[in-house]
C-alpha cells in the first residue's frame, strides 16, 4: 500500500468514527434521572422474598413448614413455628427471619412453597447502613407485601 | 509435545531477556529491570488480577498473572449443597454470561439422570445463550476499547447492553444472575411480545449499533496499529495451553463445542464458526465481532423454529437425584470451553465437582503473548484474553 | 498614562500586578468554563447528560463546586519522595500555560505584552510543560509516574520539533515574529490556506503536547493508572488539570490567531471572533479526544519523526521556495 493510499485510509476511517460521536452528540440522551425519576421493573422483577398475607383472613399464608428453609442455598431463612398453650406446633409461624445480606435472589425458596406463601417482591431500594439492617423479621417482610408489588412465578408459567 | 517446543524457538523472542538473562543482566549492571506490580487495583484488569510485570523500559520481559483475590472456593461449597442449589450459585462463576453457567450445571445433571427435555425448553435455552453471548461480547468490545484508550465505544457497548438486559428482566427476573434454568426445563415461560421485543432488539443491534461500533473502533486505522502483529498466539502455542474459545480460533483452529457436542438445538441452525490466522490482537477482535453476527443469525433461527409447549419437562422428578458414576459435560461459553467434571457417589450432593474455567486457562497465555511487547500491549492484550475473575478464581 | 507624580518602577509594578491578575483571571474564568464543557461535550457524544446539578439546569457551575471539594480534600504527600521537587511540580506546570497569554493579541491593541520575538517566547515558554511532568514524575517515586514522566520527556520532546517547524513556515510566510503582526498579514487570506500542511502539523503536534487523547500516554489512564500525577490530591492534581485546560485554551488560541486569521472576522468585535475560533478548535480536540483510542510510544515516536518532521521540512523548504521565486 502507498503512502498516499493509506494516508486516504487513515482520513476516511478517522472521519468516519468522528461523524459516529459527531451524531450522538445531537441525540438525545439516554439518562433516567433515577432518583428523581422512578425506574419502572417488569413483573416479575425479584428482589427479596416477602411473606404474603391472606386477604380474607388477615393473617400470613405460611404454615412454617420449613420447605423454603430447606430450599435456601445459603441457609438465610430461618422459621420456627408458633407452639401453643397446649405445648404442640401450630400451623403458622413464631419466627420467620431472613438476612438479606446473604441472600442471593434466586427464587428457590419461592418455588419451594406449597402453600402460595412466599412471594418475590420487586421493591429494590432496601439499603441500609450497616448490615444489621438487613435482617428481616416476619413482620417486616409481610409489611413489604402490602406495600409493593409481588408475585410468584414458578413451574413454567408465561411472562 | 510439539506445541511446547514452539514456544521457546517463537521468532517474537529473538533478541528479548528472557527472566534469567535480565537476572543475568541486572548483576552485571548492563540492565536494570523494574518489576511493577499491575493490579490488583489498578483501572484495567477487569477486576482483582495481579500481574506482576516485569520491564526493561517499556518492554515487557515477563508478566507474571496472580491470581485467587476473587477466590470464594465454589467447588467445595457445592459438595454440600444439593443439585438444584448449584444452579443460580454457578451463575458467580462467569458473570457476564451467566446462563452458560446454568446450562452446564443442569446439563451434567440432565444427563447424569436422562432427563429428555421438551422441544421448547431447548430452543429457548439456545436462544438465551446466544443472547448472552451477544451481550458479552458487547462487553468485551467496551473493555477493550477502554484498554486501548478509547472511552466512548464502552459507553455505546453498554447502552446497548441495556436494552437486552431489559429483556433478561422481563424473562427472568434479572438482570445479570439470572437463576433461570432449572434441571428439567426453564424456570418461567416467555411471552409473544417478548419474543417480538427480542427480535426488534436484534435489529435494532444490527443496523444501528453494530455499525457505529464498526466505524468508531474497529475500522479505526489507530485501532488496526494498535492490534495487529501484537499478542501472537501461533496455533501450536494456543493448542499446547489448551487454550479454547476465540482465543483459540483466533489462532486459526476450526474448534467450537456447538459443533463437536450436540446440545440445544445448534444442529439444527445454520452458523459460521469465524476463525482468524495469525492469532492476534486484531484477529481476536476480529472473531468476537462475527460472533455477535452469528449469535443473532442463531437467534432469528430459533425464534423461527420456537415450538409451543411446556418449557419444564413434566417427567423431571421432584428429589433430584444422581446415579453414582461420573461425567464431563461442555458448554461454549463466549470466552471458551467451560466444561464440568461431575462426580456422583449417587444421592442429593454431588461427591465433586470440578469446574473448567476457560479463562482461568486462557490467561496462562498472558505471558507468552506479551513477552518482548510493550506495556500498553500488555493491556491490550489481556483484554482480548477477555478474563473474568469470578471465573478465573472461582 | 503614568501620572506625573509616580515614580516609574512604581508605575511598572502596578502595571505588572494588574496586568498578572487580569491574565489570571481570564486564564482561570475559560479554564473553569472549559472543564465545564468538556464533561458536557463527552456526556453528549457518549449519550449521557454530563454534569447536570450544580448552578441551573446545564450545571454551569459544576467547577466551581469542584474547586471546592477539591480545596477542602486531604493533601497527601508520599513520603518518600522528592518533597521540594513534587511540590513544585504543580506551580511550574501552572506557569507556562499562563505566560503564553501574555503575548496572545485579542485585538490590535488588546495585548498584555506586544513582544516582537513573540512566537519565539512560546516555543521557549511551553518546554516548561515538560518540566514539570518530569518533576512530578519523579518527585512522586512512584513506578507509574516514573513512566508516565519517562513518556512524556520523549513525547514532548519529539512534538516540539515539529510544532516548532510548523512556526518557523509561519515566521517565513508572514516575515515576522510578532503575533500583532502576523494577525495584521491575515487581513486578506487567513494562513491556513497557503499553509495547511503547517497547520496540520501544529495541530497534532499541540493535541500531542497537551497530553490528550490519542496522545494521552503519560497519563494513560489504563496502563499507568494516572500517569505522572498518580500520586497527587486535592488542590496540587487540581493545578495539573487547570494547566491542562489553560494549555488547551492557549494552543487553540494560538491556532486560531497563527492560522485561522486572528481578530480578523466581520460584524463582530475582533475579540469575540478570536474567542468563537478558539473555542471551535477546542471543540475539535475534544472531539479527537472523545473519539480516538490511544496509540502506542513507539507509533507515537513514528509519527513525530518520521512523518511529522519531514513533512514539517518540506513545507518550509516549499514555503521558502516560493517566496525565492515570487520575490
Amino acid at each position: 500500500m502507498s503512502l498516499v493510499q493509506q494516508l486516504a485510509r487513515t482520513a476516511a476511517t478517522m472521519a468516519k468514527g468522528h461523524l459516529v460521536t459527531l451524531r450522538e452528540l445531537f441525540r438525545k440522551p439516554m439518562t433516567i434521572h433515577y432518583p428523581d425519576e422512578p425506574v419502572p421493573h417488569p413483573v416479575g422483577f425479584r428482589s427479596i422474598p416477602v411473606l404474603k398475607v391472606n386477604e380474607e383472613s388477615g393473617k400470613l399464608n405460611c404454615t412454617a413448614c420449613g420447605l423454603c428453609a430447606r430450599s435456601c442455598p445459603p441457609a438465610i431463612i430461618f422459621v420456627e413455628s408458633f407452639i401453643g398453650e397446649d405445648g404442640r406446633r401450630k400451623q403458622w409461624p413464631a419466627k420467620f427471619d431472613l438476612d438479606l445480606s446473604r441472600c442471593m435472589v434466586c427464587n428457590l425458596c419461592v418455588e419451594a412453597c406449597p402453600f402460595d406463601a412466599l412471594e418475590m417482591s420487586e421493591d429494590a431500594e432496601l439499603s441500609a447502613y450497616t448490615i444489621e439492617d438487613l435482617y428481616f423479621t416476619m413482620d417486616e417482610l409481610a409489611a413489604l407485601w402490602k406495600t409493593s408489588r409481588s408475585v410468584r412465578i414458578a413451574g413454567g408459567q408465561k411472562v | 509435545m510439539k506445541g511446547v517446543g514452539a514456544v521457546a524457538e517463537h521468532p517474537k523472542l529473538q533478541g528479548v531477556y528472557s527472566p534469567e538473562e535480565a537476572a543475568q543482566a541486572a548483576r552485571e549492571g548492563t540492565v536494570e529491570p523494574l518489576t511493577i506490580n499491575l493490579g490488583p487495583q489498578h483501572p484495567s484488569t477487569h477486576g482483582v488480577l495481579r500481574v506482576i510485570t516485569t520491564l526493561d523500559g517499556e518492554t515487557v520481559l515477563k508478566a507474571d498473572p496472580d491470581i485467587g483475590y476473587l477466590h470464594r472456593n465454589w467447588e467445595k461449597i457445592v459438595e454440600s449443597w444439593h443439585y438444584p442449589q448449584i444452579v443460580p450459585f454457578s451463575d458467580r462463576n462467569d458473570y457476564l454470561s451467566a446462563i452458560f453457567n446454568e446450562w452446564l450445571v443442569c446439563r451434567a445433571v440432565e444427563e447424569a439422570m436422562g432427563i429428555e427435555l421438551t422441544e421448547r425448553a431447548q430452543v429457548l435455552r439456545t436462544v438465551f445463550a446466544e443472547l448472552n453471548r451477544l451481550v458479552s461480547h458487547q462487553m468485551w468490545f467496551g473493555t477493550y476499547a477502554m484498554d486501548i484508550g478509547a472511552f466512548t465505544p464502552f459507553l455505546y457497548a453498554l447502552r446497548d447492553r441495556e436494552w437486552a438486559y431489559d429483556l433478561f428482566e422481563k424473562a427472568t427476573g434479572a438482570r445479570q444472575l439470572y437463576a433461570y434454568f432449572r434441571i428439567g426445563g426453564l424456570r418461567n415461560d416467555v411471552s409473544d411480545a417478548w419474543v417480538q421485543e427480542l427480535r426488534d432488539y436484534l435489529d435494532y443491534f444490527e443496523r444501528e449499533a453494530y455499525p457505529a461500533y464498526m466505524d468508531l473502533l474497529y475500522n479505526n486505522e489507530i485501532f488496526r496499529v494498535r492490534s495487529e502483529g501484537v499478542g501472537v498466539v501461533p496455533k501450536e502455542v494456543a493448542i499446547a495451553y489448551g487454550a479454547s474459545g476465540p482465543m483459540l480460533r483466533a489462532s486459526g483452529v476450526r474448534h467450537d463445542i456447538r459443533r463437536v457436542e450436540r446440545y440445544g438445538v445448534y444442529d439444527r441452525c445454520d452458523f459460521d464458526i469465524p476463525v482468524g490466522k495469525n492469532g492476534d490482537n486484531l484477529d481476536r477482535a476480529t472473531v468476537r465481532m462475527k460472533e455477535m453476527i452469528e449469535s443473532i443469525k442463531i437467534i432469528r433461527q430459533c425464534l423461527d423454529m420456537l415450538p409451543e409447549g411446556e418449557v419444564f419437562s413434566p417427567k423431571t422428578p421432584r428429589v433430584i437425584k444422581v446415579p453414582e458414576g461420573d461425567w464431563y459435560v461442555r458448554v461454549e461459553s463466549p470466552r471458551g470451553e467451560i466444561g464440568l467434571w461431575l462426580v456422583s457417589t449417587g444421592g442429593l450432593q454431588p461427591y465433586r465437582m470440578k469446574w473448567r474455567a476457560p479463562s482461568f486457562v486462557n490467561l496462562q497465555l498472558l505471558n507468552y503473548m506479551t513477552r518482548g511487547e510493550k506495556i500498553a500491549d500488555l493491556i491490550a492484550s489481556l483484554g482480548t484474553i477477555d478474563i473474568i475473575l469470578g471465573e478465573v478464581d472461582r | 498614562m503614568q501620572p506625573e507624580w509616580m515614580a516609574p518602577w512604581l508605575w511598572t509594578l502596578i502595571l505588572a500586578v494588574v496586568k498578572t491578575i487580569v491574565v489570571i483571571a481570564f486564564v482561570s474564568l475559560n479554564a473553569a468554563v472549559l472543564i465545564w464543557l468538556e464533561r458536557k461535550v463527552s456526556g453528549h457524544m457518549q449519550n449521557r447528560v454530563g454534569p447536570l446539578r450544580v448552578g441551573g439546569p446545564a450545571g454551569i457551575l459544576q467547577s466551581v463546586a469542584d474547586i471546592i471539594k477539591l480545596l477542602a480534600k486531604e493533601d497527601f504527600v508520599p513520603q518518600r519522595g522528592d518533597r521540594w521537587i513534587w511540590w513544585l511540580a504543580p506551580s511550574v506546570a501552572f506557569a507556562p500555560a499562563f505566560l503564553v497569554f501574555w503575548v496572545l493579541p485579542f485585538g490590535p491593541h488588546l495585548v498584555v505584552e506586544d513582544f516582537n520575538v513573540g512566537l519565539i517566547f512560546i516555543t521557549a515558554v511551553t518546554s516548561f510543560t515538560l518540566l514539570s511532568i518530569f518533576m512530578a514524575g519523579w518527585g512522586s517515586n512512584d513506578k507509574y509516574s516514573l513512566i508516565g514522566a519517562m513518556r512524556a520527556g520523549a513525547q514532548l520532546f519529539s512534538y516540539e520539533i515539529p510544532m516548532a517547524m510548523a512556526l518557523v513556515a509561519v515566521a517565513l510566510a508572514t516575515g515576522t515574529l510578532n503575533l500583532t503582526a502576523i494577525v495584521e498579514k491575515q487581513r486578506h487570506m487567513w494562513l491556513i490556506v497557503p499553509q495547511i500542511l503547517a497547520f496540520l502539523v501544529f495541530y497534532i503536534s499541540s493535541v500531542a503536547e497537551l497530553n490528550r487523547t490519542p496522545f494521552d500516554l503519560a497519563e494513560a489512564e489504563s496502563e499507568l493508572v494516572a500517569g505522572y500525577h498518580t500520586e497527587y490530591s486535592g488542590i496540587r492534581w487540581s493545578m495539573f488539570f487547570f494547566a491542562e485546560y489553560t494549555n488547551l485554551l492557549t494552543s487553540s488560541a494560538l491556532a486560531a490567531i497563527l492560522f485561522l486569521g486572528g481578530w480578523h472576522g466581520p460584524w463582530l468585535p475582533g475579540w469575540a471572533w478570536l474567542l468563537i475560533k478558539t473555542y471551535l478548535l477546542v471543540f475539535v480536540g475534544m472531539w479527537i479526544r472523545w473519539t480516538l483510542p490511544r496509540v502506542r510510544i513507539d507509533q507515537l515516536m513514528d509519527l513525530g519523526w518520521k512523518f511529522l518532521l519531514p513533512v514539517s521540512l518540506v513545507n518550509i523548504a516549499a514555503t521558502g521556495l516560493y517566496l525565492v521565486v515570487v520575490r
